[in-house]
């Protein structure tokens, strides 16, 4: 019977989203922590080394276009502090057409993209641990 | 080169993700891993051939 969500879960869960792997690691779970903040880890340094781009809410779109960058933006918010520390260095923020002339400047997009929403995975997955949903 | 490359480190990281937190036990997830991979690799194979015969 799954126990109901205790300040601990949510501290895992928050924990988890904010650095990847650490979820798992507050709750000893060493080699999942490895594995997974790893995983999301390599994917984020790969995105960035490829010339990727990372989207906030701030551009030079106006009006509803500037709505479209709303869920990339929520997907690249998922790698937590990475992001955070991104965005107080002005890393990877960049618009200028030589950066998109990059030839694995979509790669790096997919990989900085998909890195959040592995890692929400990860969040989740740390969460259902705590309350006891899986083992 | 790099494309093919850059695809294979895609799927394995992806499969590693999937992996972990789709299955329970260490078999299941590696067996889960693997088709993930595999999967991946094989559509995004599949796909590129496709389009390759497509004219632009």
């Amino acid at each position: 019977m799954p126990e109901e969500a205790t300040m601990g879960a949510w501290l895992a869960g928050l924990a988890a989203w904010a650095v990847p792997g650490a979820g798992h690691m507050l709750q000893g779970r060493w080699g999942r922590a490895l594995l997974l903040g790893g995983a999301v880890w390599a994917m984020f340094l790969t995105g960035l080394i490829l010339g990727g781009h990372l989207f906030s809410l701030g551009g030079q779109e106006e009006g509803t276009s500037a709505l479209l960058r709303v869920p990339p933006m929520i997907a690249n918010l998922g790698t937590g502090i990475l992001y955070l520390y991104c965005w107080a260095t002005n890393t990877g923020f960049a618009e200028g057409a030589e950066q998109a002339a990059r030839m694995t400047f979509e790669y790096g997009n997919t990989f900085l993209l998909v890195a959040g929403l592995l890692n929400y995975l990860a969040m989740l997955d740390a969460f259902d641990i705590a309350v006891g949903r899986k083992s | 080169m790099i494309h093919f490359l850059m695809m294979v480190l895609f799927a394995a990281l992806v499969a590693v993700v999937f992996g972990i937190v789709g299955r329970d036990t260490l078999r299941e997830r590696s067996l889960y891993g693997l088709k993930i991979f595999a999967e991946f690799l094989g559509i995004g194979l599949a796909l590129a051939w496709l389009l390759y015969f497509l004219p632009i």
